[in-house]
Parts: C-alpha cells; structure tokens; sequence
C-alpha cells in the first residue's frame, strides 16, 4: 500500500492541473496526505459509508488519486458535481448590488416608522384600518373582543438581513428566491405571560400589520407590491411579502427577488423552559395564570421558540459557514437534494427545507453520533458532508429522540425530535410522523444510490425531479375533506386521518405521505386568511405488493377481550369472529377479491373514511387501480405471473421437455431444451389457457455435438429438417403430441433457420420448435472472415449470424433471466406486459420488438433508482415511460441488469462497443437504439436492422414525453386509457383492416388437425404480419409501415419524405413512378413516386383483408 | 386520363390501368429494347422493361403483349433478382451429362445438381419489388420490334389497357387474403415430400463429399513436376472440430498462465503504471464527457419538470 502511495506522488500533474482551480474540491483531496489516506483505507473497511478526515489538496489531479484508492464515488460524479454547484452557486455580489438600495430603503422606511401606543385590540384593529386599510392578519383563534391585555407598535431593536441570503447558502433553483429581513420587535411591547393562549402571537400579527401599513408607501414608489404570508406555512406567524408588481413587464423573467420580512423575538424574552414541547402553553378558560397542566403544545411552543432563535441560528450558521469551506457547497447540494423529492421548510411540504438541512449540519459539527461525537469533520468536502448527513438521516431514527446538549427534555411521541438544547428547539418540529418517514425512505435510496458501484447516479441523485407523485407512489388518493387553515387544527385532523389510514391499511402499505397545497400570498386588505388557506389534502401510498391483495385479515384472538373490543371498535361492523384451519379462532376481516369488484384497497379505503370520518366512496378517489383493470381487460383476464395460463403452459412446457428426453428414436442425445417464448417468460400480453387462441410458443433444441454434422450450410439445415421429421414422429408415437408439422421459414436463404416444428400437444398448448446448432456460428464467422465472398453474400452470411445469436442464444437467455426475474418481482410480468400493450397500441408492433419492450421495463426494476423497486403496476408502466422520455438515445446506451452481474467493467465494455457502434453508423441507419444487458453485451440483438428505426425510435419517444407530459398536467384527473388512445393524423395514409377477414374465420379443420384449432388467433394475425411484411419487402425504402395487434384493426403508413419530390428518372429508382407534370421547361424527364399506383397494388395485394385505405 | 406527353429519353413509356373497384390509378411502364454493356446472342431479341407492377409474372407479359397489344409472342421473362442459373439451360446441360457414362460424373456436376434440390416454395407466387425491371425475350427479333411498336402506338393513342384484364384466373394465383391463405397451406410442405426432398439431398450431398474426397486423394497421390508424392492426411471433413480444439489448447494455455503475472517484480511495477496511466486516461476521458455533455445539453440543470 505505501510502494503505492509513493509511485502515485511521483505522477505528473495533469497539464490543465495548475490552470484549473475549483472552489470545492471533493472529498478526494483529502488523500493528498499518505498517512490520511491510509487511514481512510482502514476506516473504510469497517464502516463503508462514513469519511474520514485529512488535509485537503488543492488540484483536480486528486481526483485521479482519489480514484486509485478507491475513494470517490467516481471522478466522474465529482466533476459533474463540480459543474452543477457552479451552475447553483447563486452570483451573490451580484444581487446584493441590485439589491442593496431597497433594503437599505426598506430599512430606513421600519426605523422611521412612528411608535403607536397601546390600545385595545378591537379598538387598535379599527384604527389601522382606517388609515392605512391593512387587515391584521390575526391567527386562529382571534382575539376575542373582550381581551384584556393591549397591542402596540415600537421602533424595533435590530433589523437586518437574515438566512440564505445572508449566508450565501442559497441555491440557483425554481423556488423563489427570497431575501429574509428579520425585525427583532422590542421586548418591551410584551408582557412576561404573553406565551401563553397565543397572546403573542396576537401582539405580533398587530406588529406586523403596523409594519405592512407604514412601509406600503415607500414599497409602492419601488415597485414592490406589499402582501401578507405566512412564514413555513403556519398560520400563527404570518409575515410580510414584497414581491415586485407584475405589471412592469408580462413575462416577468428575471424579476427582483422576493423579500420577507419575518420577526424575531430576544432569545431571552419568554425562558425556554416555558417552551420545551411538553409545556402546556394552550388553556382552557381565558385565566392563563391557572395551573400549567394540560395538553402538551409542542407546535406551539416550537414555532414560539423559533421567533426567538432567528438570531441565534443566524449567527450560528455563520459560524459554521465561516469555519468550515465546503459548509455553503453542502448546503446547496442539500437543498437540490431537498427541493427535488418536494422537501421544503413548510410544514405541509415536510417541514424539512434548506433552512432545517443547514441548522442540522451544523449541529452535526457538534455531535450527533451514537456516543455523542461529531458526525462530520470541518475538513469534509461538500460531498462528504452531503453524503454523511443523508446517512445520517436514513441511519438514525430521530422517533427516539436526539436530544444535543441537554438531557431529559421530556418530549412527545410519534414525531421525531432533534432537540436543540442551546436553543431550545426541536429543529424537526414542522415535520410529521409521516413527512419524516418519507424523508428517511428517501434518504435511505439516495444513500444506497451513492454506495452503488455499478452507475454513477449523479443524475439520479440531484438532477430528476423525483416527487411527481404518479411515478412515486403506488396509488393516490385526493381527499375531498378540507383541512383548516389552523396549523394547530390541520395538524389535529391529519394526525387522525394518518392514524385511522395506517392502522387500517398495515402491512398492506409501507408509506404513507400527505401532501397538500401551501397558502399563498394574499393582499394586505383582505381578511380570509382562514378561508383561503383550507386546503385539500391528497395521500400517496406506497405499497407492499406482497401484502395488498390479502383477502383475509386476521385479528387478535376472541379471548383477548381487551384487543378484541379494541378492534371491534375500530371496524365496526366488517369484523367478524371466524375459526382457521389451525383451531385459532380470530377476529378477521374478508374482502373480495372477485375480478368484478373494486381492489381491495378501495374496499378497505372507502369502509375506513366512511367509518371514521363519514366521507361517502363517491368523495374520494383513489388513482391506480385503473392500470391493473386495463390489463385485466386487455391481457385475457391475466393479471399476474402466477396466474394460470402462465403457469399451465409452462408445466405444458415441462412435460413436453421429458418427453423429449425421453424420446429413442432419435439418434443424438439431447442437451437442453430451452425456453424462447414471452408466453414461457410470463410476458405475453395476451394468454390462454389449454386449447385457448395462443400464438406458437417457441422453444429450442439443443443436442450434444455431434462429429457427424455436415460442414455444410444448406445440409444443416436438411439434416435439421430430417431430425424434425423425425423428433415429430416420435413424440406422435409417445403421445406426447398429436398432428405434429415440420413447417419452413426463410426457404429462399441457405444460411438461415429454415424449418422447424410444430408440436400440438397434448395439453393443449402448441409449442413450435428450433433445433440450435453451435457449429453454425462457427461456421458463418469463419465464412464471414474470407476475403473472396461479395458485398451481398456477405450481408446475408451477417444477417444470418445476427439471427442465429438472436434465435438461438440471446432469445433463450432473455427467457431464462425473466423467469427468475418475474419471480423475483411479481410486478414485473404485469408491468412489462402493460407497457407491451402501450407500444402495440401505438403501432410500434412491426418495428419495436417484444424482447426490447422487456428490456426497457426490466430496467425499471433492476434499476429502480431514483425510486424504490416499484410496487405496482401503475408505478412501473409510468416509470417505464418516464424513463423512455428522458432517454437521450441518439448519445446514451441503454443498459440493463438482467443477471446481477452488471459490473463497471461491462459497463465499459457496452460503452465502448455503443461508441463503435456510433463511429461506424453514424447516421444510425442500422443501429438506431442501442440496448445492451450484462447477458448480452453487443447491444443490438434486438435492435439492428433499423428495428426500430430512427425515426420510429424519435416517435417513441415523441409519444412517451406526451404521455408524461399528459400525466403532469392532468395529475389525478387523468383518464388512463388515455395514454393508450394513439392518434392516426401523422400518418399519410391507414389502411383499415377488413373485420370479417379477421374475425370470423373459422378454423379450417376442426378434428383433424388439432393445430389449426387452437390457432385462429394467430393465424389472421400472422395473415396480417405476412401482408404487411410483403408489403413492406416490395416498397422497402418509400415506405414504412405501423401497425398494432389484431384488436388495432389499422396498419398505418408513411411515405419516405426524401422520396416525394420530383426527380431525374433515373433505371434504378427503387419506387413506381410516374411522369411528373411539366412545371417547367428545364425540369423535363422529371418523374415523382406514384402514390395513387402503388396504394392500388397494395390494396390489391390485400384483398379480401383490408376495408379501405384512407389517404390524408 | 390525360394524356402523357412526358418522354424518357430512349424509352417507351406505356400508361397502364392498375385494376380496381375503388379509385382508378395508372402506372407507367417504360419500355425499350435491351442495351445491355455485355451483349449476349439473345439480346437483340430482349425488350428492357423498366418499373413492372409488383404482382407482375410471366403470364402478364405474355398477356400484355400477345393479346393486349396483339404483337408478338413471348418466349420467356427474366426478372431483375432472380438468378438466372437456374433455368432450362442448366438442367439441360445437367440431364445432358448425366445420361453419359456414370463414372464420368465430378463433384461440381454433382454440386450443381444439389442445387436444385431445395426445399419447396412457401408461396405461390412471387412479388416483384416497387419499380424494378424484367427482360422480355422475344422468339426473334421482329416480333420484339412489332411489340414495341405497338407499344409506342398505343402510348400515342392513349389507348386504355387495363393491367392484367382478361387474363384468365387460373393462370396466376390469387393475390389477397388467398395468397396469405395458400402461405399458412404451403408452409407445412406434407411430411412424405419433405422427407423426399431431404433424401434426396443428403443422397446427393454424400456423393459430392464422396467425389470430393475421391478427387482429392487422386490428386495428391499423383507426383508433382519434381517427381514428389505429398504425403499427408486425408481431408478432414470436420475442419472446424480441429478449430475447437485450438481454441481449447489456448484457453488452456492462458489458464496455466494466470497467477504468474506478479511473479517479477518488474511485472508488478508495469502493472501498477499501466493502472495508473489508466486511471489518467480515464480521468481525462471524463472531462472529455462532461465538455460533450454539456455542449449537447447545455449546463447540467436541475430538472424542473419530468423531463429537460
């Protein structure tokens, strides 16, 4: 370890070394030192994820270092980051000098303010009102008319510019940035016993209002509009927004900044032993010196206390800015971070914003470990402050609570707590049980993210917006019940729902998250906080796919009275006391789970709401079973892999294998019979059961090599053919089979497959199949290496071996990962055959293979990340799109993990033949997708031969950003059959298909061939495909044809743009043409494709199978 | 119709009415006689058409110039894309040899007599790709010149010829949904036929690997210009099996190989550097993406939306 160290101090610096010089080096630097390194190395080995200390370096050579010893992440994710924190670190110097003016006018205008003596609240109320018409924006409950003490309005002590202004630990992002200016009020406005009963809270809505009345005029001459908010969306703090008039200018592009004027209190006002979170501070009766017990009032007391601290954090914060480097970097990171999974500081946004993320690294400076120790070290580079803060956050549950320089705070339960005893404050206070199981959840994946080796996951990590709560959560539900614009009471109400959902849901789900609207700004003369700021409140779900389709729940046992009761109450009617196979007798509930039912969920859901909170089924809904009933629709009625079709073809399939074994007048022994078929796969969208109207599973035959083979093309394939005969007649003879059909394919080429075998068996499954031969291989690569074979032979002998892999080795691979893939997740099969139904109903059919819509779903699964794994079928088939949409495929390959074994080390491979790939095909006339796996590292098995190509694959993906688009915008209110609606005006013109052709053909010979029986389905489809391939083999290159499966009933076409002008005539244009009328003298002998001709032969072509053809 | 005035240089063009019951359309067929770079005897007699229907065979030619111009008769078509080996002359030459003395017969007759040994067609009739051309023999040279004279006439006159009109049905197999119907048929040839045709061929294949082998020890057992007799292994039927096995002997090699690279010292040290030049390299390949990265996409940005 050391020898190397040396050798690495030894390298030459990178030329660019000495020029570049970035602010924020990561976490790399530190292995500038040996010693440091060395003991990083240790450290590491024990605890993977936590860095270590040591000197930092100062060139960007340390990446390289870094990477030697295994360090980072990767140079890559540090330069990417480098470039992403440059792009984010707002241009401070910058705003201030465009800002600098107005505050120092907004201060000027406070301090100038005239001091109003104390009056009476009604009487003082009445009073702004009629000067200046500012409405004080009294918190719930108002003041009552009677009260006692009085309000008033002084110069304040302090006021200045606070938080991440102030800090420089903003980030460029979409939120608007606003400028905080705290105005301490003075303390002599206040009475000693104003925390309790929200006196003052009420003296400071007063305050406030005086402060929005007297600065109106001056804002108004700069342009700023003064509004009232409320600070972190609670109502007891409203605060004053000036945001500057959008009547300047209509596109208000990089307007001036919004600012917020918030107040503080002395910390030493109101003692903090008066607002720990147990403390009482709400009472009964108007008398507040009576006794301090009661409800314990831990929001109120928190977001007391936290007026009382503005100047303490902002001080604090500094410091830690001003001790530790990289402390803004990391702020900034954490706040992308943040801001990217819908964390903010308001409390109906997770109560966990910039402001909490900055306080908590500083407070993990300070301690914060399992003994008391410091979590992170000021030497720490941004990322490492990042990524020890997100372990932090995903490894300790804050529900016990954390409690940093005291010790016996009591607190509350449920929530969690990072008690800040220097200041007094829960830093966690705005969050809920249920925001804070969010954030863990997200903390936990961005954290097994960053320890992945496999991707880089930058993107991952800060780039993809993750809370579109579609793709994020399994079902949503939006809840017509508003919620009061009181914090306190919303909070009162969501804390119920939140218990009465999760108590009835249980292990069915493994998230539960409330999201619901902020309170925006509103005029400083309108009354309506309250009114306005009721909200709808709508709930994602995050399920445990192994757990939400149970029909039965069990209870506690009848003799536990106690529980039993417990549970009696809480469902009502739906218990009912039922006796198990074990002897148990148990309080249980039943749901239905009869296809033609609601999901159970629903069931539960709407028993539940009805139960608790009497909202009727009509008045709520839940979004997501729509995905599983389109498929049950659409896939035969099978929705998931264990279903029966499934698993009776391939039991079929096992026994078809033995009786092969078994078979003894074949004169090879028989290695494998291998699977080939999605229908073997779990993965056809459409499956029947025995005798039902499948389509031919394919499998293949594999013998032990033999000498005896021929070294002869065309005699393999006469010698396949004489085996199939005879691996036919023996299965007949076994009665394994019956009606046993050796049929041909490409019968034109020598070098391609050209038999197979057509095996009805007895189950009542038709299997089809290949016999795999490995000298093939062997022998088209070597035919493929002379030199003396011409252009053409050598396009057929590449297509041949492009087949051959694709039949023989790659399709059986792909069917033997996704069997185990479809096990390891039960949704995988539904979902990839949900998204199969997205493309054939898009017309993908004759150009996107099934095996790539497999893999472009797999990924989602095996790949899940920014996400989870998903858990239903409504999450997999968006992100499958959502990733479709962002695919950049023209620059990225696309790579799956199919076996696991996805190392850096293939990665770089793929990668390296992907920019072959592209050097080569520049054009991606061939090659247009590029999707690679870690069992199949050419990368265009399933794609080359323009399958699809370039300008299908622009349309795929032109589609699934509408798709997603649709999604954002429509939200809930999206019907999802939608997104399987395509629309035929892009094409030039549709061929609809003739119905009665399709439908009704009976099947030709009932008894005597079992193999036409079972067939119906598939023969007019293959009729369809045979059309359309002839079709398409005749107009190769002026036209391209789409087309669905048979329940499309169209197979639309596009001329070949480049095609239609007119042109010299020349003997080899490749397209009927006719003479082209005579524009112009000199443009004789010009001809242009002859549209009406070549739609008369396709139709004639296609009689008695097609109705019309539609011409735009 | 309105009638065509458009000339290709050197080309007869002939509108021709493409039947149908739904919207009229008219092809164009552009006729000359045949020019070809390597003149051949026949040629003289050849017309050269350019841009058939796709649904054209024999039996339209025929038709086309026998009835519906009323000219000449055809002999035979030669479409673009079919290899034109295979026909009468061929086989003539084949049966021509094969009623001489048997032993006479070589490999290479053998080897073209395999050729003709195929699996049967899965379809009835064959399409001809969008604007493609055939040659149209003629028995002599004057009915090829009445034909295009006719041609030419009725492309002045505009006289309305409806493709394939009159030709009686059973000349041509059905296209449409019969066509596909006859494909599902024809695509499971019955099994004594197929088992026919695979004797047969292995039959003969035997016998040209026989005759192969046979002519191959005669040549080597016969004495060089020097008076040398090659001594050496039989030809292997099987060259690729000794493939494998030199595949095999070198995976083996390279296995005896591994776990000796750090024996030296100086081989440790190489391998370091070379990991370290490595890891430069790709550092640099890095910047590299970042700088493409960027150029394509712009700075990195946060995405707002769901997509960039």
């Amino acid at each position: 370890m050391s020898a190397h160290t040396v050798k690495r101090r030894k390298l030459s610096p990178s030329p660019d070394a000495s020029t570049s010089h970035t602010k924020s080096s990561g976490d790399s630097t530190r292995t500038s030192s040996k010693a440091g390194s060395e003991k990083t190395a240790a450290a590491r080995k024990n605890d993977s994820t936590k860095p270590q200390a040591g000197s930092r370096g100062k060139d960007e050579r340390s990446a390289e270092i870094a990477m030697a010893s295994g360090f980072y992440k990767s140079s890559f994710f540090k330069l990417q980051m480098d470039e992403l924190l440059t792009g984010l670190r707002p241009n401070y110097d910058k705003r201030i000098s465009k800002l600098q003016d107005t505050l120092c006018k907004l201060k000027n205008a406070i301090e100038t303010l005239p001091e109003n003596p104390a009056k009476s609240v009604a009487e003082a109320e009445k009073e702004l009102r009629g000067i200046s018409g500012v409405v004080v924006p009294w918190p719930e409950p108002r003041p009552a008319k009677d009260t006692k003490y009085t309000v008033s309005y002084a110069k304040p002590t302090n006021i200045n510019v606070v938080g991440s202004f102030a800090l420089r630990t903003g980030a460029k992002t979409s939120d608007i940035r606003s400028v905080d200016m705290a105005v301490t009020m003075p303390s002599s406005i206040f009475q000693e016993k104003d925390y309790v009963n929200y006196r003052y809270f009420h003296k400071r809505a007063y305050y406030v209002a005086c402060l929005a009345a007297g600065i109106q005029d001056s804002m108004n001459e700069l342009g700023l509009e003064v509004k009232f908010g409320l600070q972190d969306g609670d109502s007891l703090r409203p605060l004053i927004l000036l945001e500057s008039r959008p009547t300047s200018k209509d596109d208000q592009t990089p307007s001036r900044p919004q600012i917020r004027i918030l107040t503080a209190i002395d910390s030493t006002l109101f003692p903090i032993t008066r607002t720990l979170p147990m403390k009482s501070n709400v009472r009964q009766g108007s008398s507040a010196d009576q006794s301090e017990i009661g409800e314990p009032t831990p929001f109120y007391n928190a977001s007391l206390r936290s007026e009382a601290t503005v100047s303490q954090y902002h001080k604090y914060l500094h410091l830690a800015s001003q001790k530790c480097e990289s402390f803004r970097d990391a702020c900034i990171l954490g706040r992308t971070w943040l801001q990217q999974r819908g964390f903010h500081t308001s409390f109906q946004n997770g109560g966990f914003g910039g402001f909490e993320w900055a306080a908590l690294i500083s407070l993990l400076f300070e301690g914060g470990g399992p003994t008391g120790q410091p979590i992170l070290m000021r030497s720490y580079s941004s990322y490492q402050i990042f990524k020890a803060t997100i372990q932090f956050l995903a490894g300790r549950d804050l529900t016990t609570p954390l409690l940093l320089f005291a010790s016996d705070v009591p607190v509350p339960d449920g929530g969690p707590v990072l008690y800040d005893g220097r200041r007094g404050l829960n830093l966690l206070y705005k969050m809920t049980p249920w925001s804070y199981a969010a954030l863990r959840h997200e903390a936990t994946i961005t954290l097994k993210m960053l320890n992945e080796s496999r991707e880089d996951n930058f993107d991952r990590v800060f780039i993809v917006k993750v809370d579109e709560s579609a793709l994020r959560f399994d079902r949503l539900i939006s809840f017509p019940k508003s919620f009061s614009g009181d914090t306190l009471q919303a909070l009162r109400e969501q804390n119920s729902l939140y218990s009465v959902l999760s108590k009835a849901l249980g292990d069915r789900v493994k998230l539960i998250s409330f999201a619901s609207e902020s309170v925006g700004a509103w005029s400083t003369r309108s009354k309506g906080l309250t009114k306005k700021a009721s909200h709808c409140l709508s709930v994602g779900l995050l399920l445990d796919a192994d757990n939400v389709g149970r029909v039965v729940d069990h209870g506690p046992p009848a003799e536990e009275k106690e529980e039993a009761a417990s549970f009696r109450a809480f469902w009502g009617e739906k218990a009912e006391l039922r006796r198990f196979k074990d002897g148990s007798i148990l309080e249980s509930l039943v749901w239905s789970d009869q296809p033609s039912e609601e999901s159970i969920l629903h069931q539960i859901l709407a028993y539940v709401l009805n139960q608790h909170f009497q909202v009727d089924e009509e008045d709520f809904l839940l979004t997501g079973d729509e995905y599983d009933d389109l498929l049950y629709d659409e896939g035969d009625g099978v929705v998931a892999y264990s279903n029966s079709p499934f698993q009776s073809i391939n039991e079929a399939f096992k026994e078809l294998e033995r009786s092969v074994r078994d078979m003894e007048e074949v004169p090879l022994e028989i290695r494998h019979l291998a699977p080939a078929s999605p229908l073997l796969r779990y993965t056809a969208l459409r499956v029947q059961g025995p005798g039902g109207a499948n389509e031919p599973a394919d499998v293949v035959l594999q013998f032990e090599s033999s000498p005896k083979w021929p070294d002869d093309f065309a005699a393999i394939q006469m010698t396949k053919a004489a085996f199939l005969i005879k691996i036919g007649d023996s299965l007949e003879s076994s009665g394994a089979a019956s009606g046993c059909r050796v049929g041909l394919e490409n019968e034109s080429s020598k070098v391609l497959n050209n038999a197979y075998l057509d095996i009805p068996h007895t189950s009542g499954f038709l299997f089809r199949l290949r016999i795999h031969h490995e000298r093939e291989q062997t022998l088209l690569e070597r035919q493929l290496k002379n030199k003396s074979i011409n252009p053409r032979e050598r396009e057929e002998l590449a297509f041949a071996l492009f087949s051959y892999k694709k039949l023989f080795v790659q399709t059986s691979r792909l069917t033997q990962a996704l069997r185990s893939l479809c096990t390891r997740f039960p949704l995988m099969s539904p979902t990839i055959r949900l998204v199969k139904y997205w493309f054939t109903s898009h017309l993908f059919s004759a150009q996107v293979s099934e095996e790539l819509v497999e893999l472009l779903t797999i990924r989602t699964f095996t790949q899940s990340y920014p996400w989870d794994c998903p858990s239903s079928i409504m999450t997999g088939f968006l992100r499958t799109l959502h990733f479709l949409s962002r695919w950049d495929w023209q620059q990225e390959p696309f790579i799956v993990d199919l076996g696991g074994d996805l190392s850096p080390e293939i990665t770089e491979t793929i990668r390296t033949r992907f920019t072959a790939w592209r050097n080569i095909d520049p054009a991606m006339n061939n090659v247009a997708l590029f999707v690679a796996s870690d069992l199949d590292t050419d990368g265009i098995t399933w794609t080359q031969y323009e399958m699809p190509s370039k300008v299908v694959a622009g349309r795929m993906t032109m589609l699934a950003k509408a798709a997603v688009n649709l999604l954002r915008t429509q939200n809930q209110d999206l019907d999802v059959p939608d997104l399987f609606q395509t629309s035929l005006a892009p094409y030039d013109f549709v061929i609809h298909l003739s119905s009665k052709a399709l439908g009704d053909r009976p099947a030709v010979s009932k008894y005597k061939n079992l193999a036409e029986m079972g067939t119906s389905r598939g023969s007019k489809m293959v009729m369809v495909k045979s059309f359309v391939h002839d079709v398409q083999a005749c107009y190769s290159q002026s036209v391209l044809l789409f087309h669905g499966d048979e329940r499309c009933g169209v197979v639309a076409g596009l001329w070949n743009p480049q095609m239609v002008k007119p042109r010299a005539w020349n003997l080899k244009t490749p397209y009927s043409t006719a003479p082209a009328p005579e524009a112009s003298q000199e443009k004789q002998n010009q001809v242009k494709i002859n549209h009406p001709a070549i739609l008369n032969e396709i139709s004639r072509l296609g009689e008695g199978l097609l109705d019309t053809i539609e011409t735009k | 119709m309105k009638k065509v005035t458009v000339e290709v240089p050197g080309y007869t063009t002939l509108p021709l009415q493409l039947p149908s019951d739904r919207k009229p359309a008219t092809h164009y067929l552009y006729l000359r006689p045949h020019e070809p770079r390597v003149p051949t005897p026949d040629t003289s007699r050849c017309l050269f058409l350019v841009n058939v229907p796709i649904d054209t065979t024999e039996a339209h030619i025929r038709h086309l110039f026998g009835t519906q111009l009323s000219a000449g008769r055809v002999e035979r078509v030669s479409f673009e894309d079919v290899p034109v080996k295979k026909n009468t002359v061929a086989t003539d030459s084949n049966l021509a040899h094969r009623n001489k003395k048997r032993k006479r017969i070589t490999a290479d007759d053998l080897q073209s007599q395999l050729e003709d040994i195929w699996l049967p067609s899965t379809w009835n009739r064959e399409l001809q790709k969008s604007g493609s051309h055939a040659i149209v023999f003629f028995p002599d040279i004057p009915s090829m010149e009445s034909s295009l004279k006719a041609a030419s006439k009725a492309a002045r006159k505009g006289t309305s010829i409806v493709w394939g009109e009159g030709l009686p049905s059973d000349r041509v197999p059905p296209l449409g949904l019969q066509r596909y119907i006859a494909h599902e048929r024809l695509r499971y040839p019955d099994r004594a036929t197929l088992l026919r045709t695979v004797n047969e061929f292995m039959t003969v294949f035997e016998g040209v690997s026989e005759a192969r082998k046979r002519e191959e020890t005669k040549r080597l057992a016969e004495p060089d210009e020097d008076g040398f007799v090659t001594v050496m292994h039989g030809p292997k039927l099987n060259s690729v099996s000794r493939e494998d096995e030199m595949k095999e002997l070198v995976e083996r090699q390279k296995q005896k190989a591994a776990g000796l690279e750090d024996f030296y010292r100086f081989q440790s040290r190489e391998k370091r550097k070379e990991r370290q030049n490595q890891l430069l390299r790709r550092f640099d390949e890095d910047k590299r993406k970042l700088r493409d990265m960027r150029d394509r996409r712009g700075k990195i940005r946060v995405s707002i939306f769901f997509f960039p």
